[in-house]
């Protein structure tokens, strides 16, 4: 299987992350797989900024380790970058021979700015590098011209000429070295169906679009910002009120109150955030009113590694907001699962009136995966809700403990909520036998909630049992795979839907033969939740918290290591 | 229509300038027309905030200080409702004052009325943002030392787009001043003076009585630094009545004409078409 893993670096603003982008949209009309990292500072000039393309002729879903080609646009990207080069790679851009680097490594000092220079703006260095690179590659320059073309398009045929030149300049000075490795067949990877290059947040941005959602209110918080960027650049086409919030305690509010008149509303928010959220989520509990939220983790507490990624908020979420209530916690594995469970954590939040909560982390809002299709596999409710009149109670006891909702305005139904403790209509009481009433009228919803929650992906395997959740599904994929291919069958057992956990999930969870959960916290807050619910040990863990992702390889070893 | 609630039992001690704001409010709604379906009663928490159990109409009784923004969430999906949040001094300027000044820049079609008795009651006593300096109470027994908040001030300096203020001791002035800030298009805030006959024996309605007077006829609430100089005078005098207009678009209209539409309740497209039409982006 072909490999490639390529790193771009360079300061904050050098425009590594376009020429990510355009390399990875050539890479996928040349009919290969692509999977994209951005690795960056918490600066917005100045400071390490890198973007990391993996691709390959085979699917692939998990960051690269060894490095095949470095792009250095500034001489602190070789620093940091060189010792994860292969043996056999290339190293272009602004470097300098020094003793730490393998003396196999191919070295290709090439001025890109200066050459930008050159050709009159200093803004070309980017498809200069591009032109480079897909010489060094072998890709045929027509695709490439191809997609300037369609990105520049609308700038005017001179723009579109100027970039050709620049692409052209930065191929001709590739064509004057000598290359020690030919990477790709010049006709691209034959089996070139249309695919699709996705991010974790343009996913969630539009499972939430196709969900309904017509409200979302937010704080600027990295890495959640981009679904809001995404929804805002949709907002108009679709309908749809992006409100940025004076602070997250704003934020979601304002999407309690457009919830509570009837539109579908979400907000989404990194851990520091959501924290300022607690006692929202709380009202949303209190009140019924459906929500979504959306918290994307990094390493904290407090600040933390702002633009780092982390998978410690599960047990957080869990248990956010005082007192107790039921509320749903997902952790999409990938964009296509973003898209589909969003759909899915709106109607069941709408259904249950309760809060669905969506784990997603700097790993996969900043990563963009590779699918030869794109497909949206849930359907969107309507919001459930009933006309009344003065006979309307709106937290009416039923069997169920859902009342149905009725909407402010619509009818001649008064809709009372309350966060305090309420009668059926929703008048505030302290009469404590009607408390108890409505405390096990909210909290049975949650054996209702545990029929609609998904059983984990299981692929089964004797020698161990690979636990993950959320975004580490495709590294837990591969590493998978590459134990197979040393002899040792592993299997797989992976969340997106952590929280209720079926009672299917619970005995599945039971049976597995010697299970590893391997997650991005030190105290295994999977494990200990699993641990809880099944009355079990899984005393084997794996463990980071460094605010990097997990790699396939390291991950292979350190699952080596717990086997022996 | 009526707005009263009959056969309740109200949590407000006897004399609290709470029941005659409760009776004008009730009163200017039903005066104005509007059915209690197409009000929403929007409250924090604190004596104020349990304002609208009591009143007939749609209720959303909320967290403390966070009143306006689930006011602004109501108000933006769908504009054709009528939203009043109620608050207390210590819900509205004290946790909620963040909310107040951005509520202001948004300038959303909702009324903002601050039932403001200088103290904090339901937690029994303590000094709240609007209290006089050198106020004594069990939580300040040598009295606070902080120099009390003015609202109006703050108000009218950021251009907010209606700004009142009223008194319960004259319950038909206070009628009337509501039914204009309600029917005022965009944001109203009305702070309203009420002595706490438990808790407040500085401001009682005596003192209030001997220095508050209506604002002349001739007063222009047009003008932003004359308004402004009103809404700073406190103390042996103190102006009652419509402090400053100002007429602009509000938050509705300027999405509206941003997004071309005025109701949010539903989704626009076909989901499918929708991704059909979204999907081309990611080729």
């Amino acid at each position: 299987m072909l490999d490639i893993t390529i790193t771009i670096g360079g300061e904050a603003g050098q425009g590594v992350q376009t020429i990510g982008e355009v390399l990875s949209r050539i890479l996928i009309r040349n009919g290969y797989y692509v999977f994209s990292v951005q690795d960056y500072h918490s600066r917005i000039r100045g400071g390490h900024n890198s973007v990391q393309i993996r691709f390959s002729d085979q699917p692939i879903q998990a960051i690269g380790t060894d490095l095949d080609l470095l792009v250095c646009l500034n001489e602190e990207t070789q620093i940091i970058h060189q010792s994860t080069l292969r043996s056999d790679g290339i190293i272009i851009g602004t470097i300098s021979n020094n003793p730490s680097i393998s003396s196999s490594v191919s070295m290709i000092p090439i001025h890109f700015y200066e050459m930008a220079k050159g050709l009159g703006n200093p803004i070309f260095a980017n498809i200069i590098a591009v032109g480079a690179l897909i010489e060094i590659l072998g890709i045929d320059e027509k695709i490439a011209e191809w997609y300037l073309e369609k990105i520049f398009q609308k700038k005017g045929n001179d723009i579109v000429q100027l970039n050709k030149n620049a692409l052209s300049l930065g191929q001709k000075e590739i064509k004057k070295q000598q290359l020690p490795r030919k990477f790709l067949d010049r006709n691209g990877n034959q089996n070139d169906k249309i695919r699709f290059l996705i991010g974790g947040n343009e996913a969630l941005g539009l499972g939430a679009i196709l969900a309904g959602c017509t409200f979302y209110s937010a704080y600027p918080m990295t890495p959640s910002t981009g679904i809001m960027n995404f929804i805002s650049s949709r907002s108009k086409k679709y309908g749809i009120i992006v409100e940025q919030a004076e602070d997250e305690i704003a934020a979601i509010n304002m999407a309690l109150g457009a919830s509570y008149a009837g539109a579908k509303a979400m907000t989404a928010t990194s851990g520091g955030g959501f924290c300022l959220m607690v006692e929202g989520l709380g009202l949303a509990a209190m009140t019924e009113t459906p929500i979504v939220v959306v918290d994307g983790m990094r390493p904290g507490p407090s600040t933390g590694l702002p633009t780092r990624t982390s998978q410690g908020d599960l047990e957080f979420v869990l248990s956010a907001s005082h007192d107790e209530f039921p509320r749903f916690v997902f952790a999409p594995r990938d964009p296509q699962d973003a898209i589909d469970t969003m759909i899915r954590a709106f109607n069941l939040s709408d259904h249950f009136q309760v809060p669905a909560i969506i784990l997603s982390d700097q790993y996969l809002a900043d990563s963009n995966w590779t699918f030869s299709q794109l497909k949206v596999n849930e359907k969107p409710q309507k919001t459930q809700t009933v006309l009344g009149d003065h006979t309307y109670q709106r937290y009416v006891l039923t069997e169920s403990g859902i009342s149905p909702r009725a909407l402010p305005g619509m009818s001649n139904a008064l809709v009372i909520a309350d966060s305090d403790e309420h009668d059926e209509i929703g008048h505030l009481t302290e009469d404590l036998k009607l408390r108890v009433q409505m405390h096990e009228k909210r909290m049975k919803k949650i054996e209702s909630m545990k029929k609609e929650t998904r059983l984990p992906v299981y692929i089964p395997g004797k020698a161990t049992t690979l636990i993950g959740w959320g975004s580490t599904y495709g590294v837990l994929f591969e590493a998978r795979e590459k134990l197979i291919h040393l002899g040792i069958d592993a299997g797989l057992l992976h969340f997106t839907d952590v929280y209720p956990l079926s009672t299917d999930a619970l005995k599945m969870l039971k049976s597995v033969p010697d299970p590893i959960v391997v997650e991005g916290n030190y105290q295994g807050q999977l494990a200990r939740l699993l641990e809880r619910e099944t009355q079990t040990h899984f005393s084997y863990r794996i463990n980071r918290y460094d605010g990097r992702p997990f790699f396939v390889n390291e991950l292979v070893n350190q699952i080596r290591e717990v086997l022996s | 229509m009526s707005f009263f609630r009959n056969q309740i039992e109200i949590a407000w001690c006897p004399g609290c300038g709470n029941f005659n704001l409760l009776t004008a409010l009730s009163e200017a709604l039903a005066e104005l027309g509007l059915k209690p379906s197409q009000v929403v009663l929007v409250s924090g928490i604190g004596q104020a905030a349990k304002a609208p159990h009591y009143i007939q109409a749609n209720v959303f009784n909320g967290l403390h200080g966070r009143s306006i923004p689930i006011a602004f969430g109501i108000q933006a999906v769908n504009p054709e409702l009528t939203v009043i949040v109620e608050s207390g001094d210590g819900c509205m300027y004290g946790e909620g004052g963040n909310h107040l000044i951005h509520a202001i820049r948004r300038n959303p079609n909702i009324t903002v009325i601050v039932h403001d008795n200088q103290v904090y009651g339901l937690t029994k006593g303590q000094a709240s943002p609007t209290s006089e300096t050198g106020f004594v109470s069990k939580t300040q027994p040598l009295g606070t030392v902080s120099e009390p908040f003015h609202p109006l001030a703050l108000a009218v300096s950021q251009d907010a787009s209606f700004v009142a203020r009223g008194f319960t001791g004259d319950k038909e002035g206070l009628k009337s001043i509501l039914k204009q800030a309600i029917q005022w298009k965009g944001f109203s805030l009305v702070d309203v003076l009420q002595p706490c006959v438990t808790f407040n024996h500085t401001n009682t309605f005596g003192w209030y009585r001997s220095r508050l007077y209506p604002l002349p006829e001739e007063y222009n609430s047009e003008d932003q630094v004359e308004a402004f100089k009103k809404s700073l005078e406190w103390g042996d005098k103190i102006p009652i009545g419509v402090i400053y207009r100002h007429a602009k678009s509000v938050f509705s209209d300027r999405i509206f004409e941003k997004l071309g539409r005025k109701n949010f309740l539903t989704p626009t497209n076909n989901y499918q078409l929708v991704f059909e039409d979204e999907k081309h982006w990611f080729e």
